[in-house]
């Protein structure tokens, strides 16, 4: 990583005294909210050599079956590689920032609804957000394929809801719920202590909330959101399967049109590996050296 | 000429609308008169089925079915926008309305014309078969039984190989992924239309493997028109088209054009079809 590490955060804290670990009731393994962004941030300029190793020498190991070589494979590839990023892997990016944009403005509310005081508000928000964070995300995307209509009039204008549209709707409810559980838990991060010295100075509790916790919470709201928005960019190859012409349909498609040899299967797939990795490699270093950073400070 | 089959295709649906009047009085003609009102037809082909829809390297739909819907836009007039459709999702786009007319290799069934307007005569034809290691020498369709076989998915055969045959597909996304499986011995054979079977054998890169079975259910291929508007102005539009294209031998030009081995059904039904005046 470069830096020193910091004990208790990126290394375990050497120590011969008693720390006081999260509890856990239920006796699993703490769960880590930035799973993600550090299993992809431990990968080293080793690792990447040593798969692009593999690819290099994959032609060679795996012999084709036919006349149709690796070498010709690769050859297809490097033809369809515009096509394949420009109009495939830039569509998932633009489908990620929408989903990330309306998943975040929505997370941010519900977030909110879920400390507010007033049940009405409070438990709706709880029951939404456990609902839409336990969900499996493919099946949010099937719902929200059926059940919108296509198209819609409204005052006389003709709103049309292509594929992709649901898509960013169906991925930004998982995101949403999920920025709401980050927002939870930022405020509630903030100790009580600030709260009760607030209500001594005679700040009402929307004071409290705007003025003094949350400009203290969107430092720390920062790494949990960007590994969410890693893994909703690696989640975007779902729209695949609603018939959106993002990445992964463009290369089957570019597959098909190569006479569908068996042996474009790894060259392409591994293609859009690379991509996609090549994109959310540098997001998790950022989300780790940001999750350091903002931990000294505490 | 090619104007004067246009004219007559278009005074053929016009007879056609006019025979009807009896269901006229239901006939909405909500799509029709939508695609003339905006001046654009939006058309679904494949665009995982070559040589019938495909995409080249610029992105764009081409294939045999790109042409025949080209030629249904030139016909009305209007703009033509393609939209890629798959197997799975056609039907549904067609009756959502996202598209006016579907192209797009679909076998005509009974259960999909109940949710699709398939419109007479159908415009080609093709049969379901196997290809299988010549190692396996399977001769029979019956040795299918209890058997993993790779097919593709939404493809309707693989329902009846199953009841018929007791065969266990395992359906694939692409026909790369399941070829891959049957050679990586996951299934004995990979069932799929035979003209596409015919086309991987004669490309040399399947020398170990061979078509062994003879062809079932050779099943036409029908185009689809809301079915509220199959027997509209819209279908009866369509049925002219087909209809225009088998008399002028239009389909086993572009069967050549895109390679596809010629089929006796063609060549049938431009016999069938053609005027007798011409001769």
């Amino acid at each position: 990583m470069g830096a020193r590490p910091i004990p208790g955060v990126d290394v375990g804290a050497a120590t011969d005294l008693a720390v006081l670990k999260p509890f856990d009731p239920a006796g699993r393994t703490v769960h880590d909210p930035l799973l993600m962004s550090r299993f992809l941030a431990r990968f080293t300029w080793r690792h990447v050599l040593a798969i692009g190793l593999v690819f290099a020498l994959w032609p060679s190991i795996a012999h084709a079956q036919g006349r149709f070589s690796y070498g010709d494979a690769f050859a297809a590839l490097t033809k369809w590689i515009p096509l394949v990023v420009i109009d495939g892997f830039l569509f998932n990016i633009l489908i990620s920032f929408f989903a990330m944009g309306i998943g975040t403005a929505a997370g941010v509310l519900l977030g909110l609804m879920q400390i507010s005081p007033s049940p009405v508000l409070r438990l709706p928000a709880i029951f939404l957000t456990q609902l839409f964070r336990n969900m499996p995300w493919l099946v949010l995307l099937f719902i929200v394929l059926l059940a919108f209509p296509f198209e819609v009039e409204m005052f006389g204008v003709i709103v049309s809801f292509p594929a992709w549209v649901k898509a960013v709707i169906g991925l930004s409810l998982p995101i949403m719920a999920n920025i709401a559980e980050v927002v939870r838990g930022a405020v509630q991060s903030v100790p009580s202590g600030q709260w009760e010295a607030a209500e001594s100075l005679a700040f009402t509790r929307r004071q409290t909330l705007f003025e003094i916790v949350l400009p203290q919470c969107f430092k720390r709201m920062i790494p949990p959101w960007m590994n969410w928005y890693a893994i909703l960019t690696m989640a975007t190859p779902l729209c695949s399967l609603l018939g959106v012409e993002e990445m992964i349909n463009l290369s089957r498609q570019a597959i098909e049109a190569e006479d569908n040899h068996p042996e474009l299967l790894v060259p392409f797939y591994g293609f859009a590996l690379l991509i996609f990795f090549a994109y959310c490699y540098p997001i998790a270093r950022w989300t780790i050296a940001l999750e350091r950073k903002y931990a000294v400070k505490l | 000429m090619n104007k004067l089959l246009r004219t007559s295709a278009a005074a053929l649906a016009l007879t056609f609308a006019a025979s009807t009047t009896a269901q006229a009085a239901q006939c909405t003609n909500e799509t029709w008169n939508k695609v003339m009102e905006r001046g654009k037809i939006v058309i679904g082909i494949k665009a995982d089925y070559k040589p019938w829809g495909y995409r080249d390297t610029n992105g764009d739909l081409v294939g045999m079915e790109a042409d025949m819907a080209k030629d249904v836009a030139d016909t009305l007039g209007v703009e033509l926008e393609l939209v890629a459709v798959q197997s799975s999702n056609r039907m549904q786009f067609l009756e959502q309305g996202k598209i006016d007319l579907m192209i797009a290799t679909m076998s005509d069934r009974a259960d999909r014309r109940e949710i699709v307007g398939i419109v007479q005569p159908n415009y080609y034809t093709s049969g379901t078969n196997i290809m299988s290691p010549k190692a396996l020498g399977i001769k029979k369709w019956e040795e299918l039984r209890g058997k993993p076989v790779c097919g593709k998915q939404g493809a309707f055969y693989n329902q009846i190989v199953e009841e018929r045959y007791g065969a266990e597909v395992v359906a694939f996304t692409g026909n790369a992924e399941a070829k891959q499986a049957l050679r990586d011995k996951k299934c004995i054979a990979w069932v799929y239309d035979d003209s596409s079977i015919m086309s991987d054998l004669s490309s040399g890169n399947w020398d170990d493997f061979e078509m062994p079975l003879s062809s079932e259910d050779d099943n036409p291929w029908g185009l689809a028109v809301p079915k509220a508007e199959r027997d509209c102005v819209f279908g009866r539009f369509m049925s002219g088209m087909q209809y225009n294209w088998h008399q002028s031998g239009a389909l086993m030009e572009l069967e050549k054009k895109w390679g596809i081995q010629p089929t006796a059904y063609l060549k049938k039904q431009n016999e069938r079809y053609s005027d007798w005046l011409a001769k």
